[in-house]
């Protein structure tokens, strides 16, 4: 059998592959869009599963420290601790730090716990240097993304923090490495103010005790007890809000998420059509020189079928070209990228589909032109 | 009705365009071909051969009259079939100026492209194509792309194309006006040839009066109508 399609395709084979290749990279960029919005929904999600609580008790009416300012007493975690369905709580702090580094600052997302409390939010399996904090002050565990080495000192506020653990893969919502510090450093330095100030504000009768807040408390439940209950009696005696995790996960997800997805989605969409722009255009053009041809073909008899076979192959075979360009060129510049990148397998599937719809689409024009063709153009009447 | 006929018309009228525009091209035709026959077709330039060819060839539409291809009635004042197409591609073979073969095809899927869409199977059109290149010569030629043979080579492929439908007609629009004298010779004998040994009806449009002495008939279109001479 004679497959015109490929025949043409032959034919014409550096400039099919070149288009091929041009459209390949905008489809790689495609996965690559695709794979930072993976990448920021795996992030938001570190922190969480890292911490591995069951309740999370914020100020009241607010959605917690992951989406709006949260500010509970620290003692609450006695107050929480006392309830019967309650395992364990501690609190918490988080605040976005700048390390310095030697050229610039470093946006990090701090953590801050207590030490001798009996939740230790530093998952284990990902410290890879060092230990986790002993000290109750001046002792930091950082991420590995933040290039510092142990025993480095990194100077935030006015004392000197020492790197004592490394840990890797640990990152913020927003992508921001993550770093440890004790809850009494963090209480330091997100609630108490400069010396100056402290005087200013005793001289106006202030007093600061804000230095014992924390952002949230975090809890575990007894086995048997059930979540959304507990979360339910608890939110009514605290006046606080109370969120299970997997509610939080929601907040932090959604938050974080949905801007960049519309975002992304946006890119995505618009890459798309551009692709499939292009894909029609160098199709028609093609189709174009080849319209003597299909005049030709026509007018020897050979019926419609064979000749838009040929065209939808072409741009079938074009799109799916493109696809796997996408797909190696992805691969090759996605940890270049300073962001998290997770290419998955469902996301280039779903890419394949919107190729292959997009291909069929894109031969719309050069179809046409074919049905419209006149069979004794090339011979001039 | 002699089961001899290839081409019968009667009272076949074609005309372009209407008011300013209009053109009279064809004005009440009436003619028969036979079989076997190797017809020449005659006329200055603009008098209206290619258009008569082209609806002899189901292809442009007559403005009215009656055509038979064979024995079958294709028009009556409308096609009486919805694919005039397939009438094309089962009955009829083409030859122009140019040979006009698919650039992108090798010589010998040229001739097999047509054969195929009407359901031949492969191993069989080939086997027919490749008897036609050897009967004309080029068989070491069946893997070249014809951009790597020569005018006449190719226009003699054309030919062999023409004739992989085993066509009942074959219509020849000027198909050595491209060739020298030799060539045109050449070629002339071989519809000649053609037409006996297949018992096709061939229809050729030729400018050069030294063909004619090869062409069992002289048609020729005279104020507008068909006339033998
Ligand atoms: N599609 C068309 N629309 C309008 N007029 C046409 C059309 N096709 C052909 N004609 C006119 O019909 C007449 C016959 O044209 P045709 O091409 O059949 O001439 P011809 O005998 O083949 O000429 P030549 O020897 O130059 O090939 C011409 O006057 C031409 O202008
Ligand atoms: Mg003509």
């Amino acid at each position: 059998m004679i497959h015109l399609a490929k025949e043409d395709i032959r034919h014409t084979l550096g400039k099919f592959l070149v288009t091929a290749m041009g459209v390949g990279m905008l489809l790689g960029i495609v996965l690559i869009m695709m794979g930072v919005y993976r990448g920021m929904i795996s992030d938001a999600e570190v922190l969480l599963d890292d911490l591995n609580v069951d309740l999370w008790v914020v100020q009241g009416n607010t959605l917690g420290p992951f989406a709006e300012s949260s500010r509970v007493h620290e003692d609450l975690k006695y107050t929480v601790k006392s309830i019967t369905a309650i395992d364990k709580s501690e609190a918490i702090t988080f605040q976005n730090l700048q390390l310095p580094l030697a050229d610039r600052k470093l946006a990090v997302f701090a953590i801050g716990y207590d030490i001798y409390g009996e939740i230790n939010p530093i998952n284990l399996d990902r410290l890879v240097e060092g230990r986790v904090l002993e000290n109750d002050h001046y002792e930091i565990v950082v991420s590995d993304k933040t290039s510092y080495k142990l025993d480095d000192k990194i100077k935030l506020g006015r004392n000197f923090y020492k790197v004592v653990g490394i840990t890797h893969g640990t990152v913020a919502s927003g992508g921001d490495p993550l770093v440890y510090i004790s809850l009494k450093d963090a209480q330091e330095l997100q609630f108490t103010y400069t010396n100056k100030r402290i005087q200013i504000d005793r001289a106006r009768g202030i007093i600061n005790k804000d230095s014992h807040l924390v952002n949230a408390i975090i809890a575990t439940i007894k086995p048997a007890y059930n979540i959304d209950e507990v979360a339910q009696d608890m939110e009514k005696w605290l006046h606080k809000s109370v969120y299970t995790r997997a509610e939080q996960k929601v907040v932090l997800t959604r938050n974080v998420v949905e801007k960049a997805s519309k975002q992304i989605g946006l890119f995505t969409v618009i890459l798309v059509a551009v692709a499939t722009i292009i894909i029609a255009l160098i199709i028609y053009t093609m189709t174009l020189e080849k319209m003597k041809e299909i005049s030709i073909m026509k007018l020897i008899g050979l019926p419609n079928s064979t000749i838009i076979k040929m065209i939808v192959e072409e741009t079938l075979t074009l799109g799916l070209l493109a696809f796997i360009f996408g797909n190696i060129f992805s691969h090759l510049i996605y940890d270049k990228f300073p962001k998290n990148v997770l290419l998955e397998i469902r996301d280039a599937w779903l890419l394949f589909g919107i190729v292959i719809v997009a291909s069929i689409f894109a031969s719309f024009i050069g179809v046409k032109k074919v049905i419209n063709a006149d069979p004794t153009a090339a011979i001039g009447g | 009705m002699s089961n001899n006929q290839a081409i019968k018309v009667e009272n076949l009228n074609k005309a372009f365009g209407s008011g300013d525009a209009f053109v009279d091209v064809i004005h009440d035709a009436n003619f028969t071909i036979n079989k076997g026959e190797l017809v020449a077709l005659i006329a200055p330039s603009g008098a209206g051969k290619t258009t008569l060819l082209m609806m002899l060839g189901c292809v442009d539409k007559p403005n009215s009259g009656t055509i038979y291809l064979g024995d079958e009635k294709v028009f009556q004042d409308k096609w009486l079939t919805k694919e005039t197409r397939k009438i094309r591609r089962e009955k009829i073979g083409f030859i122009f100026q140019a040979h006009y073969l698919i650039p992108f095809l090798n010589i010998i899927d040229n001739l097999t492209l047509l054969p195929q869409a009407n359901g031949v199977k492969d191993r069989e059109s080939k086997q027919k194509a490749r008897e036609l290149l050897e009967y004309f010569d080029i068989a070491e030629k069946e893997n070249a792309m014809p951009s790597q043979l020569s005018g006449g080579q190719n226009q003699r492929v054309a030919i062999a194309r023409a004739l992989m439908n085993n066509p009942e007609i074959i219509l020849a629009d000027e198909p050595t006006a491209a060739l020298d004298m030799d060539r045109s010779t050449n070629v002339v004998k071989m519809l000649k040839k053609i037409a006996i040994e297949q018992d096709v009806a061939i229809v050729m449009v030729t400018h050069d009066d030294r063909m004619l002495e090869y062409c069992d008939k002289i048609m020729k279109i005279e104020n507008k109508t068909v006339v033998f001479i």
